[in-house]
């Protein structure tokens, strides 16, 4: 008895058959999905039908991003290797067929060098998914300075400036009222070496000179400090799920750590005078590789809509959400591991355009 | 599947939407300078004071007039 079993679990599509040889399923992950609707373009048997993905991400509409006909779905399993963001799954008794040499997969990936990443976060902010986790751990401020600091109690009149200088709050004292028994305004002036990074501020605010502080960090800091104190730990981690390898790490990282490796090749082409910049691209863009260009607003002659190509990933989204037909993405290369299947090739090299 | 709907209880008669919708601005480029179009070719126009859909079918539902109808009277659904 062969049966398709469809589950539906909030807007995530299980498409399931299992036979006493073989069970196939196939997934969706509407939360990866970006709405480029490739797969529905590759799909054999029509099965596949992209939702409406600009009124979903801009105008909130309770819908799935794509719909699968579990009728007409023959489960070959052709949209996941070929979906650029991972959000199709398939799997033949329970294993997936990206794990399978026999089948192929879209050559791409992110990575970030731990060898040579110092930890900016530059990455993780400028990700497009927020993908990129960077955990640091910071030196203490106090093994990068040295000096020292010494306060005369008898010649200090607590008058608490010093108190309400310092820069990194080092300095604290012991305020109370006046009695008969004890007539002073303070008992007690204490700094915290681990906090004072010995700037010489109290030093030069103090209105009696009952402060003594030399700092050494300037000339002999090279020669205190033991290098493996100020050293900057961390590790940084890339969520595959969400990561598109859009490169935008890439692109901002100072070091050069990230390495991003992209499964297609093409070309991004606006028709500015067709635009009317409605923005939906630029909510639809998965990359943030559109954008309106302020300066030029109001010019004539001026970009409706820029692209910076280095970041697309050509998967066409933009080109769907249009509702013009200003954007035309042209895939030139796919990047995919080989297959001996011929019509698997064909349909890998279907996707170019 | 999403259709483009107007509530027209809702409408004040702005027109932002007609001179927001790129379709708009695709079809009577006057539009899209913030006048209204010179022809029913359309998506939407004011009229009598309200909306009115006069060419649905071609509306791309890019959910850009959403984003500007001050009363949610057009709309996605």
């Amino acid at each position: 008895m062969v049966a398709n079993v469809k589950e539906l679990k909030a807007k995530e599509v299980t498409v399931k058959r299992a036979s006493p040889e073989e069970k196939r399923e196939l997934s969706f992950k509407d939360e990866i999905c970006v709405g480029c609707g490739i797969c529905e373009k590759i799909c054999p048997v029509q099965a596949i039908e992209l939702g409406p993905i600009n009124a979903i991400e801009r105008t909130g509409a309770e819908e799935s991003k794509i719909s699968i006909d579990e009728a007409k779905c023959v489960l070959c399993g052709m949209c996941s290797p070929v979906c650029p963001v991972d959000a199709l799954e398939f799997k033949i008794d329970d294993k997936s067929i990206k794990e399978m040499e026999e089948y192929p997969k879209l050559i791409k990936s992110s990575e970030i060098s731990d060898e040579e990443c110092i930890y900016c976060k530059a990455c993780e902010t400028a990700c497009p998914r927020d993908a990129i986790t960077i955990a640091r751990v910071l030196p203490d401020r106090s093994k990068l300075v040295t000096g020292e600091i010494e306060i005369d109690k008898e010649t200090c009149v607590s008058c608490g400036i010093c108190e309400e200088m310092c820069p990194a709050d080092a300095i604290t004292m012991e305020h109370h009222e006046p009695t008969s028994a004890e007539p002073t305004v303070s008992t007690d002036i204490n700094v915290d070496k681990e906090k004072c990074v010995y700037c010489l501020i109290c030093k030069k605010s103090c209105p009696v000179d009952a402060i003594k502080a030399v700092c050494r960090s300037c000339s002999y800091g090279e020669y205190d400090l033991n290098p493996e104190d100020t050293e900057i730990k961390g590790s940084s981690f890339i969520d595959e799920e969400t990561c598109v390898d859009c490169g935008w790490c890439e692109e901002i990282c100072p070091v050069d750590a990230a390495h991003v490796e992209k499964a297609f090749e093409g070309e991004l082409l606006i028709d500015q005078e067709k635009c009317e910049a409605c923005g939906a691209c630029l909510e639809i863009c998965p990359c943030n590789v559109l954008s309106f260009p302020k300066e030029e607003f109001g010019k004539q002659g001026a970009e409706n809509v820029r692209a910076e190509e280095k970041y697309c990933i050509y998967c066409g989204a933009c080109e769907k959400a249009c509702p013009v037909e200003a954007i035309e993405v042209k895939r030139t290369a796919v990047k995919h591991t080989p297959t001996k299947s011929k019509s698997w090739d064909k349909k890998m090299e279907s996707l170019k355009t | 599947m999403v259709e483009l709907k107007v509530d027209q209880d809702k409408c004040l008669g702005c027109g932002n939407c007609v001179v927001s919708c790129p379709v708009n601005g695709a079809i009577s480029p006057e539009a899209a300078g913030g006048h209204g179009p010179k022809t029913e070719e359309v998506i939407m126009m004011v009229e009598n004071g309200l909306v009115k859909l006069f060419n649905v079918d071609k509306c791309a539902k890019c959910g850009t007039c959403p984003l500007f109808c001050p009363t949610d009277a057009i709309y996605l659904e």
